[in-house]
């Protein structure tokens, strides 16, 4: 008996975009394993979806992030972003590495402590901090990066009666000229407000101005708005030292540098955008000790990265469960009708593949700025061809990719989304369905569970029912 | 204009020139099967047999694609409804 060739679904697509090649047939990029670790195994062993992180990837992204500073500097120090990615797991890797806690509330506090890092390791962030939360991180010595003037008010009246005073940085926020200034965050580093702060600080005893922080932002793919960034903010130190601050011991540069994510707009691939790791300690680094008193030690230089460590390690695993045919339209009579020149019915012009899969978008936030990679299980013989990604919430906007190349695929197969280590499990909410597992692959290639998929008694759990609607 | 599913001219990687309108398609493996089958003149409930002969498929669902495939090849005027 012969063997039947393995099924795709029968398609024809016109090819209207770049050069004609006939010889496309043959090739869709397929991801069958994470980490030397099946994708088949691991959909067997924990189900679909499934968040998946690499230890591997996590550990030589921190390395090789680490390597480019501490090769161009002596003295610094990274510090995990607990929103980044929160779960313990996760923090961990960091924090065996090497790193130090950056928090931005009593919850975040929290679980750093309960990772067992010490509050003078910890630095905490953020525009709302609670009194109690001041409190306890005042006695366990945590750094706190003063965000705003009633923040520093309250420090200034806890800190009273103190025999030594409370250190403290201020968060500032600078125009690099190049993205818009995130100026929800600290006091502004442009217009004198910052050197006003610190005057009214060196004129309360109890506290003492050792540090400044600036995060730019995120995502930034240009390595000289950190350069501008650092010359700003060495400059207010320097000023600060003049107006009899004191030493200013460190710098915190924060987070913002780019992950291997392609963002909405973007044209070109990521390997050809994304700066490598080491132009923006170059940038930062190069700063700080061509403009630092040559007789001085150098500051301690923290840093807060948060999605260009994580974001690369994570996948998704989802499954298709539904396979469609979704009408498109002639660009340009679509043009034409949406800008009233045209009264004629729009006549489908061809048709693209769409899928749903089992997995949607309140999994995956990140999908509102990136066009993430989605990659078939199967090696498949077919060439890709642009397909609509939805997933499985009872909402129009719930689109992972409008157009993802793929080959075409059938209800029952596997894909992997990639990257999604960063944001997606802290920003995801529980909508419609459970929310799933996910695992970590060890070195060792051994996968564990690092956190289990959600059930109606976890869901429910928080839930009170009044007495009257109580009775069964 | 479009030419009928005889006149195409196709090679065996799915790439498809059709002369009247001179545009070009991408056929996947079992769409140039069916296009092939169906160029030689065999009713489209015989390739589908074809199909389901020759791949991992079952026969609803070989049923199902090539409907939908079947309308897509009379929308772009290859074959009539
Ligand atoms: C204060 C602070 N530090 C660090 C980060 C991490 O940023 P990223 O993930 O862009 O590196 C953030 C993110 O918003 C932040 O607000």
């Amino acid at each position: 008996m012969h063997t039947r060739a393995p099924y795709t679904r029968p398609t024809v697509q016109r090819l209207s975009q770049g050069p004609v090649n006939p010889f496309r047939h043959g090739a869709s990029p397929a991801c069958s394993e994470i980490d030397g670790v099946t994708v088949a195994d691991l959909v067997k062993q924990h189900g679909s979806p499934l968040f998946v992180y690499s230890e591997n990837t996590l550990r030589s992204l921190y390395r090789n992030a680490h390597r480019a500073f501490t090769r161009r500097y002596e003295d610094v120090q990274f510090a995990w972003s607990y929103k980044t990615n929160h779960l313990n797991a996760i923090c961990r890797v960091f924090h065996q590495e090497g790193s130090i806690a950056e928090v931005v509330s009593g919850f975040e506090y929290e679980k750093a402590r309960h990772n067992g890092i010490p509050g003078n390791q910890i630095i905490f962030n953020g525009p709302h901090k609670e009194k109690a939360d001041l409190e306890r991180a005042i006695s366990e010595g945590a750094m706190i990066q003063v965000d705003n003037m009633d923040e520093l008010l309250v420090l200034a009246d806890m800190a009273k009666g103190r025999r030594e005073a409370l250190p403290i940085a201020l968060r500032v926020h600078i125009s690099t000229g190049g993205h818009v200034v995130w100026s929800k965050f600290g006091f502004n580093g442009d217009d004198g407000e910052v050197q006003q702060i610190i005057r009214r600080i060196i004129a309360i005893p109890q506290l003492r101005l050792i540090g400044l922080h600036t995060h730019i932002g995120t995502f930034i793919l240009d390595p000289e708005w950190y350069q501008i960034a650092t010359r700003k903010l060495v400059g207010l130190a320097l000023e600060a030292e003049a107006m009899g601050a004191g030493p200013i011991t460190y710098l915190n540069l924060g987070g913002g540098f780019a992950s291997m994510a392609r963002l909405h707009y973007q044209y070109l691939p990521p390997e050809q955008v994304t700066p490598a790791v080491d132009r923006y300690a170059e940038a930062i680094c190069d700063t700080i000790t061509g403009m630092w008193p040559a007789n001085r030690p150098l500051p301690r230089l923290y840093l807060e990265t948060g999605r260009a460590l994580v974001d690369d390690a994570g996948y998704l695993i989802a499954s298709v469960v539904a396979v469609k045919r979704k009408s498109i339209h002639d660009p340009l009579q679509a043009a034409l009708v949406a800008y009233g020149k045209n009264s004629a019915p729009l006549v489908a012009h061809g048709s693209q593949n769409a899928l749903v899969l089992d997995a949607g978008i309140n999994l995956l936030y990140t999908t509102t700025w990136y066009q993430p990679r989605i990659f078939p299980v199967k090696p498949c013989l077919d060439a890709p061809v642009p397909t609509t990604v939805y997933g499985c919430l009872c909402m129009n906007i719930d689109v992972i990719r409008e157009e993802a190349p793929l080959p075409n695929l059938n209800t029952g197969d596997q894909v992997v989304i990639h990257p999604v280590g960063a944001y997606n499990q802290t920003q995801s909410m529980q909508f419609i369905t459970y929310r799933p597992a996910a695992v970590l692959v060890g070195q060792d290639k051994r996968v564990h569970l690092i956190r289990k998929r959600e059930n109606l008694e976890y869901v429910q759990g928080m839930e009170v029912l009044p007495a009257h609607l109580s009775g069964s | 204009m479009a030419s009928t599913l005889s006149d195409l001219m196709l090679n065996d990687r799915g790439f498809a020139f059709d002369p009247a309108s001179g545009e070009t398609f991408q056929l996947s493996t079992t769409g140039l099967r069916l296009v092939r089958l169906l160029q030689q003149g065999m009713k489209p409930e015989e390739a589908v047999g074809y199909l389901v002969g020759e791949f991992e498929v079952d026969e609803n669902t070989a049923w199902r694609d090539a409907t939908e495939f079947l309308r897509a090849l009379e929308q772009l005027g290859w074959i009539s409804a």
